[in-house]
């Protein structure tokens, strides 16, 4: 299987005097996979999602995705850690922002857009400002504009972080669906290590003293239960554990 | 405070004002030139308007208003925000405003008189002037102080470009401090009406100043009033579509 996101000896950092953040990272990330990422906070797992999105670039080694160009989605979709919404925006007009400036007809974009929406569980909040939403109800529109350009690649920052156990539970299954069916490529930063050992075919352990980098790269059965789950768990966390040195 | 209550009060406060001031007025505490009482000014009123002074001078201004105001609040905002987008324009612009900031418009009367005449486009000129300020700085502030993040969410879903950036971004992402700046002006702008008019441009301005060369006091209050009714009008209908606009706002 063909890598969609490739990275080579790439570091990164913010500022041209400052030390980088990540270095060394070597990554290929196979067409369909699930990755998850998790490492202490500030280790720099947002940055590497912000270097695939091509928000930022890398300092030096090579970064490549091959996402193929399709006219009415886009390769690349991020979910933000916070789930920043434009304010001046309703719901429903969040969530087609990605869509603008494709070749979709209006009434095409609203209802890619609604049934983005019903995906998070929020059908019928469309008509809402953000400034009416909870934090997790903002949190799943952003999640929702992500899904309604249809990537290839999406990238998602702690998208759960904000929510209860039950929605928590619920959007991962409707993740884990959404992952099946479209054979998308899913990078999947959290804190929380069971659900990365839930949800992905493989976890990456960010660590190590500044500059940061992949210091274990666990594969991993998604859906796993009773004594294999816990095990995993455990080794994961084992893991952090050791690599603990921010 | 209930609203009720609060519009009760206001009501008094400019009745205890009237009350006051009429009472001096007719006291001959002082004298009737100096002073001219509240109840001198409705009769005046109906004077003018019947001799059709009073919509003649009214509309003249509004006409000087509104076009300054359009051109200058347009031009400010458009400088204002363009320097905050691109650096190298602002560098290039800051000393140059620095020097012309300070000047006020009534300072330009002279040049606007050269250029333009005693004329309507000289009153326009001025107003544009001072509303051109107030929107430049408050649009810069607006543009410069907006969450930059905004920018990188347009980036990641591909309106990353000049046109998607400032129309889908950073322009609704800046429009309350835009909007302040225009307010501003709003009020600013009458200010220059009447200072610009002074100097013979047909206007409320010039008929106050023609009215206290007859010490007809009593015109010249009616017009005061009616600048400040006009002004208030113009806030009022401002205020009802900002709310409109700023909807999204909590
Ligand atoms: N815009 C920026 N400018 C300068 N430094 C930054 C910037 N963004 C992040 N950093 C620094 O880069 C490092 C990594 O930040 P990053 O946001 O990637 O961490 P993270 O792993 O996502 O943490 P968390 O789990 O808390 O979200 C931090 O030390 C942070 O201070
Ligand atoms: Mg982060």
């Amino acid at each position: 299987m063909a890598a969609v996101i490739d990275l080579k000896d790439v570091s990164i950092g913010y500022g041209a005097d400052a030390p980088p953040v990540l270095a060394g990272v070597t990554l290929a990330i196979e067409r369909g996979s699930f990755v998850a990422i998790v490492g202490p906070s500030g280790v720099g797992k947002s940055t590497l999602l912000r270097v695939v999105a091509g928000l930022h670039s890398a300092r030096s080694g090579y970064v490549d995705i091959h996402a193929p160009e399709r006219p009415d989605r886009r390769p690349v979709a991020l979910v933000f850690q916070d789930a920043r919404l434009m304010p001046w925006r309703r719901v429903q007009k969040n969530v087609e922002f990605g869509l603008e400036g494709l070749p979709i007809p209006k009434p095409a974009r609203a209802e890619r857009a609604a049934s983005a929406l019903r995906l998070v569980h929020l059908d019928g909040y469309g008509g809402r400002w953000p400034y009416e939403l909870s934090g997790g109800q903002r949190q799943r529109v952003g999640i929702a504009r992500a899904l309604a350009v249809e990537p290839d690649i999406l990238l998602m920052d702690e998208p759960f972080g904000a929510l209860d156990a039950i929605t928590r539970r619920n959007l991962q299954e409707e993740l884990r669906r959404i992952h099946q069916d479209t054979g998308k490529t899913v990078l999947f930063v959290t804190h929380d290590i069971e659900e990365a050992v839930h949800l992905a075919d493989r976890i990456l352990l960010l660590g190590g003293t500044s500059p940061a980098r992949i210091v274990r790269d666990f594969p991993n059965t998604p859906g796993s239960e009773g004594h294999a789950f816990h095990e995993q768990v455990n080794q994961v966390r084992g893991g952090l554990a050791d690599n603990y040195s921010i | 405070m209930t609203p009720q209550r609060a519009v009760l009060l206001s009501a008094l406060g400019v009745a205890v004002f009237l009350g006051l001031w009429e009472a001096m007025a007719r006291s001959g505490f002082v004298p009737a030139g100096l002073l001219p009482s509240p109840s001198a000014v409705p009769p005046a009123f109906l004077a003018e308007v019947k001799r059709g002074m009073w919509q003649a001078m009214v509309l003249s201004s509004l006409s000087h208003y509104l076009k300054g105001l359009v051109i200058g609040s347009l031009l400010g905002i458009a400088f204002g925000a363009a320097a905050a987008l691109w650096p190298v324009w602002d560098a290039l612009q800051a000393w140059v405003v620095r020097m012309l900031r300070p000047i006020p418009s009534i300072a330009w009367i002279p040049f606007a008189i050269i250029w333009f005449g005693v004329s309507e486009q000289a009153a326009s000129f001025l107003i544009a002037l001072t509303v051109f300020w107030i929107n430049y700085f408050a649009s810069y502030a607006a543009v410069q102080g907006i969450d930059k993040d905004l920018i990188e969410l347009g980036e990641a879903f591909g309106q990353g470009g000049l046109i998607p950036r400032v129309f889908k971004i950073i322009l609704p992402a800046a429009m309350p401090g835009i909007l302040s700046g225009l307010r501003a002006g709003l009020g600013q702008g009458w200010m220059t009406v009447v200072a610009a008019e002074l100097f013979g441009i047909t206007g409320v301005g010039m008929r106050m100043q023609d009215a206290s060369g007859m010490l007809a006091t009593n015109i010249v209050v009616l017009y005061m009033v009616t600048i400040a009714v006009l002004y208030g009008v113009s806030d009022f209908i401002f205020m009802r579509v900002q709310g409109r606009v700023l909807a999204w706002r909590r």
